[in-house]
């Protein structure tokens, strides 16, 4: 019997001397590849270097399965310490209450004062409570990617309004020779992307104006039409079905001269044509010469609720969002640092796209136009009811004023029923 | 008598090589059978070309004839997102449901074929309707059902997750080819001293072969292809599967067609090869258990 209690207290000091290791976190990333994963692996290998008390394990999770993975892990009760989140399904997330809120741990700690206001304030407003439930990370910006050299070659400027866009990519056209002056996105994610060149071109500067959605303003229609009168034109055929990864391929193949895309694309177009044969400039303005920006979905890191080692996991993020990592990471992605630190980083005054990306947000003169990307419904509104609407304006069998007329009282109806639950 | 009517050098049925030369008569059929025909394997085979070329060509390249070729998507794949372990997860996860579905499809495929019982029709039913709810559906209560039984993260409980879904079809399957078999074969086989057990494995067993290998490579290719329950099932990267990490190239700004066309071949090559060795049991199999069911 002694024996045998001896047995039993060995095993048991052998257990509770297992539980002295490093604490484990785990972090989701939600855009998971060839291109992120290494990236951060090498940060995780840094952080463990400095904190040998915390063992990361990660995981990259496919970025189009991201929110259905988040949805099943909070249902089933087994979310991660630490998940990349971004903007466009933030609210959804907040609204399982599944997300701890980082305000108290920002001001108490490194980061106050670091982050850039217009990211954080767009993580805010995703939130019906206004708090902060996610660090921003990284910041995006819808540009148009152009051809420099063709543009050099036959002697064309930078456009600055939307008319000389549409001039230039008429003149750029050649559809003997497969070469079109622009693409145009008619298939997945159509309506997010039209959005922000129609309000880039009316000057309008609220996306609600007294509960009504302003998509409709006869100005953004007249975008619409001018877009939709160069489809065919001074586009291929095919862009009624674009989605993103046509037209990157369409604009990487060498077969158009112009894409709207956003910083995300930086690494492939780079890779496939190289700094000197592109750049990028931001999307033109207007006849009212205003500089308006819808912007696009902020990336950051939230912290689950569920997470049994929370102080491990700020500490984590803390490091994922301090000036060095942060720096790295965006280096490494093209993408707007959100910590203000990096800003005088010598790698940022090398990219061209980057530093004008900057440029634009931090001019007093920019007015941000932030997409209602908070409801519920914004995802189905603008996806599924909409794009169907936007190829029928392409085929010429709907008018631009009456698919923003449907798309606005859908995006109005949506925003009330929001304010009520609030 | 006898040998003025049947001459052995007058052969009964045509010669086979007969049809072949009414196409010198017909010069039609070759639009209409050859012709179809060859646009319509150009059509399948073009997708696999698209696949090859891309996983051989240099990034940047836009030649429809990859030279030089390089290995560095492949590289890609293997080493740097990790397709060497997964590859490995699906061939067990792929193997393990074959043998699974397989076994119990021919138990459960056996006793609907040749036993009455109250409530078979409705217990068929039954099987159908099953095939009619998605997996996504099914998800959420999965998912709790497996945590509270420790199967998550484990290819042992992903190995369960497939054969679940998959069982239904391969035992309605199965019972279609065990009617086939005439029973008298099982009678004649205990009438000489067989026990049902020893009759089924001496007697019916061996002309189900075909039906093994049909149930058995539709349960592969099912397991070897599910995306959802590896992913949803498997918060560890050392779990994930081959679907999982083909759907990694396509990320939420950047394709990366290199990756993913040499991560498709790499998927692709196993489910080829299964199809090569068992397409002749598999044309038979199907053939038999299309008119019976």
């Amino acid at each position: 019997m002694r024996r045998l209690l001896l047995a039993l207290a060995l095993v048991l000091s052998a257990c509770s001397a297992g539980g002295d290791g490093p604490t484990t976190i785990t972090f989701w990333d939600n855009n998971g590849g060839p291109g992120r994963t290494p990236i951060y692996q090498e940060l995780i290998k840094r952080f463990e270097a400095a904190n040998p008390d915390v063992k990361v394990e990660y995981v990259g999770i496919p970025s189009s399965s991201v929110q259905q993975k988040y949805d099943t892990a909070i249902a089933g009760g087994s979310t991660p310490d630490v998940g990349g989140v971004t903007t466009s399904y933030l609210a959804h997330l907040v609204g399982q209450d599944a997300l701890e809120p980082a305000d108290e741990r920002i001001e108490s700690g490194p980061l106050k004062g670091k982050l850039l206001n217009g990211l954080l304030e767009t993580v805010r407003q995703t939130a019906p409570d206004g708090k902060l439930y996610a660090v921003p990370a990284s910041g995006n910006m819808d540009v148009i990617w152009y051809r420099s050299d063709r543009f050099e070659e036959a002697k064309i400027a930078e456009p600055s309004t939307w008319d000389e866009l549409a001039n230039a990519a008429v003149r750029l056209t050649n559809p003997a020779a497969n070469q079109y002056g622009f693409t145009i996105r008619g298939g997945a994610g159509s309506v997010f992307q039209l959005l922000s060149e129609a309000y880039s071109y009316s000057g309008v500067e609220k996306f609600y104006e007294g509960g009504r959605s302003t998509v409709a303003d006869p100005r953004n229609a007249e975008l619409v039409r001018k877009v939709a009168e160069l489809y065919k034109k001074a586009t291929p055929e095919a862009d009624v079905n674009n989605n993103y990864t046509q037209m990157v391929a369409q604009f990487t193949g060498g077969t158009v001269a112009m894409m709207h895309h956003n910083l995300g694309s930086t690494a492939d177009v780079m890779k496939a044509l190289g700094p000197e044969r592109v750049a990028a400039m931001p999307l033109p303005k207007g006849p009212s010469g205003k500089r308006t920006v819808v912007p696009n979905p902020t990336d950051g890191f939230a912290v689950f609720k569920g997470s049994r080692n929370p102080d491990a996991a700020w500490k984590f993020v803390e490091f994922l969002t301090s000036a060095e990592s942060n720096g790295h990471w965006n280096e490494k992605v093209g993408q707007i640092p959100a910590n203000t630190d990096v800003r005088g980083a010598e790698w940022i005054q090398k990219n061209a796209a980057v530093k004008m990306a900057l440029g634009v947000l931090e001019d007093p003169a920019t007015v941000l136009v932030p997409a209602p990307v908070y409801l519920p419904e914004y995802s189905s509104i603008t996806k599924t009811d909409t794009e169907p609407m936007y190829q029928k304006v392409l085929l010429g069998q709907m008018s631009a004023q009456e698919f923003l007329d449907q798309l606005a009282a859908k995006l109005t109806t949506a925003q009330q029923d929001w304010e009520k639950r609030r | 008598m006898t040998q003025t009517l049947i001459r052995p050098e007058t052969p009964v049925v045509p010669p086979p090589s007969r049809p072949r030369r009414s196409k010198h008569r017909d010069p039609s059929r070759f639009f209409r059978l050859h012709l179809p025909l060859v646009l319509y394997l150009l059509f399948t085979l073009i997708p696999f070309y698209w696949m090859l070329v891309f996983a051989v060509r240099p990034a940047g390249e836009t030649s429809l004839v990859p030279w030089p070729i390089t290995f560095e998507h492949f590289d890609t794949v293997w080493n740097g997102v990790g397709f060497g372990l997964f590859f490995q997860n699906s061939l067990i996860i792929g193997v393990g449901t074959l043998v699974t579905v397989t076994v119990f499809a021919l138990m459960g495929g056996y006793a609907l074929a040749r036993f009455k019982f109250r409530g078979q029709r409705v217990f068929l039913l039954a099987l159908l309707c099953t095939q009619f709810i998605p997996g996504a559906m099914m998800l959420i209560p999965l998912f709790v059902i497996f945590k509270s039984a420790g199967l998550l993260n484990s290819l042992t409980g992903l190995i369960i997750a497939d054969t679940a879904f998959q069982l239904p079809l391969a035992l309605i399957l199965m019972s279609g080819f065990v009617r086939n078999v005439p029973v008298e074969l099982e009678e004649a086989a205990m009438v000489d001293g067989c026990t049902r057990l020893r009759a089924f494995f001496a007697v019916t067993l061996p002309q189900l072969r075909p039906a093994l290998v049909a149930v058995g490579s539709f349960a592969f290719i099912g397991a070897w292809n599910n995306f959802l329950f590896a992913l949803m099932f498997a918060s560890k990267q050392d779990k994930f599967t081959l679907p999982v990490g083909l759907s990694y190239a396509l990320g939420e700004f950047n394709t990366d067609f290199g990756a993913l066309a040499a991560g498709g071949v790499v998927a692709a090559v196993p489910v080829v090869l299964v199809f090569a060795v068992v397409q002749r049991f598999l044309v038979q199999g199907l053939s038999a258990g299309a008119v019976k069911g």
